[in-house]
């Protein structure tokens, strides 16, 4: 597991080098002048290079690139153009605004998709098995900020049970933010639902039809074991890794979602920086959500490798 | 009428204050011309007040707070406004958002009165010598600063000198670097370099970069940066990205606010606000559009406070060179303006149809002298022709994605079609559009000498027509995208400058009518009204046309 753990590791250094290589192409491919963003269009023209100078805009490609990836380890990208702060300092309260949606939109979805992935595989073709697959299918295809709109109308202006935005007041406690959050959640756990369980259920199936369990079952072990240690722990392999996968997109791809709530996540942030050309925010966002996927992925093939042992043993002899 | 009352007043003012009182006395102005100007001027509330009773036989009262009074004491009041677009820099910033977050905790030497014109504000009083050209400003007493030390005229001389290096639009070539004699710490006399009988709302709200700032700011210093201002809010927190919480200013020379504090969240979405203020989530809404804020327009429990205001866009057409040249041509392009179905289709009818001036038409200066601009093809295709070009002509219209503006652009390009213009549109995000096509900074001289040949721009509300005239048209000013240069218009507006009352700038104003509309330096088709509001449940909310929201008297109801 540690040679495992290890190699996996490497890999996620070498993707993170990677990505930090084609955010630097990307950002010096677009046009830029940082020294006019900051002074604005009316500055005079030495105010302007004044500032590119001070800030290594005029410096040649490859000392600039050096700096990019100094920048990656330390994660210390300077200020912000838009912002006139350390880019940490605006990057990370929009990560940690993702992160709690994002937290109670898994915590909602995941045992509810895999519950109903389960019972769908063991009820295979009866009316629960058909309701699940179908409203599955049909809460999927909506997308998440129109099942918002929706939701945001029901819930929180005809009934008035929740509220319409998910940012809390400022001394707002857990019970509180979670009341905020649980709008868009639901939004969410209405796109993911399906998704999950319809991926569940077709692990569930070949697990349930598989030799093992059915030895599991001659042998006399009883049906909650049987479940638990032979059925689930090899079903939840292709889940684990698309909820793992998927978490990455959490972070930063719920833009019309946090807009409908009003609620600036990752995702605006970063769409805000690449409209405003503020590409020190643009290179750090673009790169920690970059982070974010290799962390997920990474956990997710651990956890995997732990459920399946021979999944440690891929590319072992190659 | 009351003669001995209206004498006793007539007594006690000088010559330019007495044609005033003269001018209301006659009829020749309404009361809110009157109380306007007064104000402007420096007349004092009370005197205001005797004048208004003796001409009325009622026993009339100062211009004071409106409102009721009689809301809850407490509570904190959710306010929804535009993110801001930058930082809270109060000598830099450009948007309505920031505007609206400094005017709570900065003050104004001149504040936003309950009339919707301008009141003392850090300043108790003001006037000015007979050529108008020397204002002296009475500081108010016993102002403190957020920190603690007292506010005096030191703060005001500082805060001017950096407006002059910064270059405000509205005090640029009106003031100059050390203008403020502080040889009273109570007293600023600011010496101005030509007369000037708007100097007043030039250091009001309705110049919002020109809050007083401590002496010790420094150029660059942002409101979070440094919260210490003398207003009845002391910021406690900002995130650039949700929102800005504010506190009760405990030692605010105006007394204790009815509201403990403030939270204004930040909105990128009209259609979000709306659903707010509709679940409950929110109690004001700083701004918001006539097209998509239908939900609050038609809300029974939603208080819509509608202002007229001079906003409005100005298509620049070059007058210097190019296609644009020959004042027929431009002519022709604004006689394509079917400026009431623009008025319908972009703001459901909550704006004014604009003349091809900067002037609005319910401004007190305004002169109805200059006939209404209305569509007319046939016309347009004609001095098309005679200028050159029996064919009709191709030109870029150049516009920013704001607003309404993109789709004033359509409009535009399909209203000239018939006429003979065939217009490709190019629709830019602001920076490249400002930096680009509007006032670029390169050639720097004259200003805006590399701007595109035609385009539209943005302007905001300002209750006096200063800043348009000198930025905008003015020989080398600073905005004049269109390079407008005549002589006829810089004499009417140096005699607009010097007008020493009402009914000269009204007479001046009917002559800078004239000449804007007859050489069309820009096209202006409308002004439209600035729309904000709150739910019924709370009272005594005043606004600025200028994203300004001010809720020091506010309460629950």
């Amino acid at each position: 597991m540690t040679r495992y753990l290890a190699r996996r590791v490497a890999l996620s250094l070498v993707t993170l080098f990677l990505l930090a290589t084609l955010v630097f192409v990307i950002v010096n491919v677009l046009p830029s002048d940082p020294g006019r963003r900051i002074a604005g269009p009316f500055a005079p023209q030495e105010t302007v290079d004044a500032l590119n100078e001070r800030l290594g805009a005029n410096d040649p490609l490859l000392q600039q690139y050096g700096r990019l990836l100094k920048n990656t380890v330390t994660f210390d990208f300077g200020d912000s153009f838009k912002y006139g702060k350390p880019v940490k300092s605006v990057l990370f309260p929009a990560l940690a605004r993702s992160a709690k949606l994002v937290f109670l939109a898994l915590l909602l979805t995941v045992p509810i998709s895999i519950l109903a992935g389960i019972v769908a595989a063991r009820r295979r073709n009866t009316l629960a098995d058909r309701l699940i697959v179908t409203v599955g299918l049909a809460s999927s295809s909506i997308p998440e900020f129109v099942s918002g709109v929706t939701l945001q109308f029901l819930l929180g202006v005809q009934l008035g049970w929740l509220p319409v935005l998910a940012l809390a007041p400022s001394d707002a406690g857990i019970g509180t933010q979670f009341k905020h959050l649980l709008l868009p959640a639901l939004a969410l756990v209405a796109v993911y639902f399906g998704y999950i369980a319809r991926i569940t259920r077709a692990g569930a199936i070949q697990a349930l039809d598989a030799d093992y369990t059915r030895t599991a079952v001659m042998k006399g072990l009883d049906n909650r074991r049987v479940l638990t240690r032979h059925v689930m722990r090899n079903a939840l392999q292709p889940t684990v890794a698309v909820v793992g996968t998927q978490i990455g997109y959490l972070f930063s791809g719920l833009i019309g979602l946090e807009l409908i709530f009003a609620y600036p996540g990752l995702g605006s942030l970063i769409v805000g920086a690449a409209g405003d050309k503020d590409y020190p925010l643009l290179e750090a966002g673009v790169l920690l959500v970059g982070i974010i996927y290799m962390i997920c992925t990474l956990l997710a093939d651990l956890l995997i490798a732990w459920m399946n042992p021979r999944a440690r043993l891929v590319g072992e002899f190659a | 009428m009351d003669w001995k009352r209206l004498d006793r007043a007539r007594r006690s003012v000088g010559p330019h204050e007495l044609e005033l009182v003269e001018s209301f006395a006659q009829g020749r102005i309404s009361r809110r011309d009157f109380l306007r100007r007064g104000t402007v001027i420096g007349l004092s509330a009370p005197l205001m007040a005797a004048v208004l009773a003796a001409c009325s036989n009622e026993e009339s009262q100062a211009p004071g707070p409106s409102g009721s009074g009689t809301g809850q004491q407490g509570g904190t009041i959710k306010i929804a406004t535009q993110t801001p677009a930058a930082t809270l820099d109060p000598i830099a910033m450009q948007d309505l958002g920031a505007y609206g977050l400094l005017a709570q905790s900065f003050e104004f030497l001149a504040t936003l009165g309950d009339n919707g014109e301008i009141a003392p504000g850090l300043a108790e009083s003001w006037t000015s010598n007979d050529t108008r050209d020397v204002w002296t400003f009475q500081l108010r007493q016993g102002v403190k600063w957020h920190d603690g030390t007292d506010f005096t005229s030191e703060d005001v001389a500082a805060t001017m000198d950096r407006l002059v290096e910064a270059g405000n639009s509205g005090l640029k070539g009106v003031i100059e670097k050390g203008s403020v004699d502080t040889s009273d710490p109570n007293v600023a006399v600011i010496t101005l370099t030509g007369p000037n009988l708007n100097f007043p709302y030039l250091v009001s709200v309705f110049n919002a970069q020109t809050p007083i700032t401590p002496v010790a700011y420094e150029t660059g210093t942002t409101l979070d940066g440094s919260p210490n201002g003398t207003g009845p809010w002391k910021l406690t927190s900002y995130d650039a990205a949700t929102k800005a919480t504010f506190e009760r200013n405990p030692d605010w020379w105006g007394g204790q606010t009815p509201l403990d504090g403030q939270e204004v969240q930040f909105f990128d979405d009209l259609g979000t606000m709306v659903t707010a203020m509709q679940g409950n989530s929110i109690d004001a809404i700083v701004q918001f559009q006539a097209i998509g804020g239908e939900g609050l327009l038609n809300n029974p429990d939603f208080v819509v406070l509608d202002i007229q205001a001079a906003t409005h866009r100005q298509i620049w057409m070059r007058c210097d060179t190019g296609q644009f040249a020959d004042k027929r041509v431009r002519q022709a392009l604004a006689l394509t303006f079917d400026r009431d179905a623009m008025v319908q289709t972009l703001f459901a009818g909550k704006a004014e149809v604009a003349n091809d001036h900067i002037i609005p038409p319910f401004a007190p200066f305004f002169s109805d002298t200059v006939p209404q601009r209305t569509k007319d093809d046939e016309a347009a295709r004609q001095l098309l022709a005679d200028a050159g070009f029996p064919n009709g002509l191709k030109a870029v219209l150049h516009a920013a994605k704001l607003q309404e503006i993109p789709d004033l652009a359509q409009l535009i390009q399909a209203g000239a079609k018939a006429a003979g213009f065939d217009l490709e549109l190019q629709i830019e995000g602001l920076d490249t559009f400002y930096g680009a096509q509007w006032c670029p900074a390169e050639p720097a001289d004259p200003p805006c000498s590399g701007a595109a040949e035609l385009g539209i721009v943005d302007y905001g509300h300002r209750p006096t027509p200063d800043v348009f005239l000198n930025s905008a048209f003015a020989t080398n000013g600073v905005w004049n995208s269109s390079q407008y240069s005549s002589s006829e218009f810089d004499a009417a507006f140096k005699t607009f400058q010097e007008s020493q009352d009402a009914e000269d700038q009204k007479t001046a104003c009917g002559e800078l009518e004239r000449i804007l509309n007859e050489d069309v330096p820009v096209g202006v088709p409308y002004f439209y009204h600035y729309l904000s509001g709150h739910s019924n449940g709370v009272q005594d909310i005043r606004v600025s046309a200028l994203g300004q929201m001010f809720i020091e008297k506010a309460s629950f109801v």
